[in-house]
């Protein structure tokens, strides 16, 4: 057979993951600081627009700014699944949701409170763990169905559809299985150790507020954070998996020393009052378009209703010449009139 | 615009819909092309607005997975956009299903095109299970047929991961014709067994060209089973008593496979009675059945392209000024979440279809 001859791609690099969502770090930067700069242009532009001049008060949200607010909401997270009792797979999955959307989009337009609600929402939804919108959103304050169903498609989209995300906390558990059966284990090393396992896994959850995951595959994360536990327990893996001097160890160990800094920088708690700060300048700054009821809101709307209106009657005035040529039913197909895609209410 | 809705827009342009196929209460399939090249497509719209809890899940799975699977014998998910309150799915063109092929009367199968058609759908099978997912509703009419003859698995709407045990899952999968005595008995924790139960049954059903195990009930569907393959003992498939939903169903005698697939060679019932154990552990593994002497025995598999095909498929290669009348009328409205477009539309034109000459490769298919 044809295919078994070709040498098979190893699971992980075949995924979405591997192929769309692994930057650099200078990458990462470079996306965030040319989204911020695209917003603060639009922003002031439209700010301008309505109120000549009132652009050059505002002060506006930095990169760095934007991603402190992001990650206050990825600590939300694990806040929410623990209160609707959700698996670890929820939690990471809507965790990477949400890294990945404001790779795509700032705070600045879409507030991370409500990207955070849709993207948990997606998560048990695409991890086969789904719950009905409304015991969703009954369970937390101030948030009704439609703030979530609103942002759904932008969410999906952003995420380019590719729901699927490895996941690092699966490495983790598989290191500790491999650990278990390596030739040097010592008996019950499942019991003995298993506390060395749950401090990886505290720092594995660590890893989720930085940039790690965005980085580096799960199970180089994974090793890191059982090095942080346990550098003993690592090695001892490693050295299994690979021979010892070979080129690849030492590249893995330059790569683990690089995430554990990684992990341990983004393990302080959250600063609060920074990010309050933060968010109130931020209710200056954000996208008028997008606050429901300020003049750009109601302008943006008007025009979309216009256009609307515009190819509802270039429909009609379509039709009505057809029934005028009499081909209603007649050549639509050969003078390349595709479908209309907006047969919604079809 | 933001540049995702921007990016949205700029895809959704790149698709053109023509016409409408087919429609269920959930999707409209519509037949489309590719603008830039003229590549045939099928564009499924799920309307997304009717439902309270947001996107469904059958689509979330759908689009879930085969974003990741990438497989000459697995359906190519070639894009993905949103129109307003609809999700669009671009899927690769496909002109048939086996199920078409089994009851298209005017066909005979041989040996070799059934061996064909059974190594695409286990290699299929052995990609999907090689990455960990369970597709869960495998029949004829989910296994599309390319123009080229490739068989792709389709309808990712019940597929889900697998592999970590101590998760539950659902019994209520799979069409209930090809589902295994496991689920009928209320399993909660499986494998991919499962998957491999219903290729056999399609393999059988490609034997006999009409269902091979069709129950009417889910309790009758036991019955039919336990009439064909006897009722497992004990030792056949030790713990089956203790699933949840275990009834007693009768004792009914094993008979040989050989008294009903009377033309099969050994090495065929060989390989359809080790995707047919009752013991699902022990039930043949995709990959396993993909090295089994059948597929090395002569006669060899057919080539795809030599595979017997529906006249629907042959018209459907046709460029549309050769078909006469109305060929948009919307009244083909058995979509059963397929892709593919109903036969009956063009069935009655193989005459037509017959008088020309299908041995060019037409473009854009």
């Amino acid at each position: 057979m044809a295919t078994s001859n070709k040498t098979l791609t190893p699971l992980y690099e075949a995924s979405t993951q591997f192929k769309n969502w692994r930057h650099s770090s200078e990458d990462l930067a470079k996306i965030r600081s040319s989204l911020n700069s695209a917003a603060v242009a639009v922003i002031r532009q439209t700010l301008e627009a309505y109120e000549p001049g009132s652009s050059l008060a505002v002060s506006f949200l930095t990169p760095d700014e934007e991603l402190l607010l992001v990650r206050l909401y990825i600590s939300k997270i694990s806040q929410l699944c623990g209160f609707f009792r959700f698996p670890e797979e929820v939690e990471a999955t809507a965790v990477s949701y949400l890294k990945r959307f404001y790779l795509k989009n700032t705070v600045m337009d879409w507030h991370p409170k409500n990207v955070m609600l849709t993207a948990l929402f997606l998560a048990t939804k695409t991890t086969n763990n789904p719950i009905s919108l409304e015991a969703y959103t009954d369970n937390i304050p101030k948030t009704a169905p439609s703030d979530v169903l609103e942002l759904e498609f932008l969410v999906a989209q952003s995420l380019g559809f590719e729901f699927a995300v490895w996941h690092a906390h699966r490495a983790l558990w598989g290191i500790w299985l491999d650990l278990q059966t390596v030739p040097t284990a010592p008996p019950d090393r499942a019991l003995l150790e298993s506390e060395k396992y749950d401090a990886a896994h505290r720092h594995l959850r660590n890893s989720r507020l930085s940039d790690a995951e965005l980085i580096y595959t799960p199970s180089q994360i994974a090793l890191a954070s059982l090095s942080l536990a346990s550098p003993e327990l690592a090695a001892e893996w490693a050295e299994f998996k690979f021979p010892l001097g070979s080129p690849s160890l030492s590249r893995l160990q330059s790569i683990v020393a690089s995430i554990k800094t990684l992990i341990q920088s983004s393990s302080q708690p959250v600063d609060v009052e920074a990010v309050r700060a933060v968010d109130l300048r931020l209710k200056l700054c954000k996208n008028p378009e997008k606050v429901v009821g300020s003049k750009a809101y109601l302008a943006k709307k008007a025009e979309e209703e216009r256009k609307a209106e515009e190819k509802r009657n270039r429909k009609a005035t379509d039709v009505q010449q057809a029934i005028a040529e009499g081909d209603l039913f007649g050549d639509e197909l050969t003078r390349g009139l595709a479908v209309d895609d907006d047969d919604d209410d079809d | 615009m933001d540049a995702v809705e921007k990016a949205n827009a700029e895809r959704q342009k790149q698709w053109a819909k023509d016409q409408k196929v087919g429609e269920g209460t959930y999707a409209v399939v519509y037949r489309g092309r590719e603008a830039s090249t003229g590549r045939k497509v099928a564009i499924k719209k799920i309307k997304v607005g009717q439902f309270k809890d947001g996107l469904d899940m059958s689509a979330i799975r759908e689009v879930k997975y085969l974003r990741e699977l990438k497989h000459q014998n697995i359906i190519e998910l070639l894009d993905v956009f949103s129109s307003k309150t609809n999700l669009n799915l671009v899927l690769e063109f496909l002109d048939s299903d086996l199920e078409m092929i089994i009851k298209d009367r005017a066909l005979v199968f041989l040996p070799a095109d059934i061996k064909s058609w059974m190594a695409m759908t286990f290699r299929g099978l052995e990609f999907c299970h090689r990455n960990w997912i369970l597709h869960r509703d495998l029949k004829p009419n989910n296994l599309l047929i390319a123009s080229d003859g490739q068989l792709k698995i389709a309808d990712f709407g019940l597929a889900r991961e697998f592999g970590d045990p101590g998760y539950k899952m659902t019994c209520q999968v799979i069409t209930r014709w090809y589902r295994p005595p496991e689920l009928l008995f209320g399993s909660r924790y499986y494998s991919s067994a499962v998957d491999i139960w219903s290729v056999g049954c399609i393999f059988a059903e490609l034997m006999l060209r009409t269902p091979y195990l069709a129950g009417e009930s889910d309790m009758d569907q036991l019955k039919t089973i336990f009439r064909a393959l006897g009722t497992p003992t004990e030792q056949d498939w030790p713990g089956h008593t203790k699933l949840p939903d275990y009834v007693p169903i009768g004792q009914f005698p094993k008979t040989p496979l050989r008294d009903l697939f009377t033309a099969a060679s050994a090495d065929t019932l060989n390989l359809l009675s080790q995707c047919l154990v009752y013991e699902p552990r022990k039930r043949i593994a995709a990959k396993d059945a993909l090295s089994h002497s059948y597929f090395f025995a002569h006669p060899y598999p057919s080539h795809p392209s030599k595979l017997p095909k529906c006249a629907a498929q042959l018209t459907a290669a046709l460029p549309l000024e050769e078909l006469d009348g109305n060929t948009l009328s919307g009244k083909t409205n058995r979509l059963k979440r397929k892709l593919t477009s109903p036969p009956d539309e063009t069935k009655t034109r193989s005459a037509v279809a017959r008088r020309l000459d299908f041995t060019k490769p037409t473009p854009g298919s």
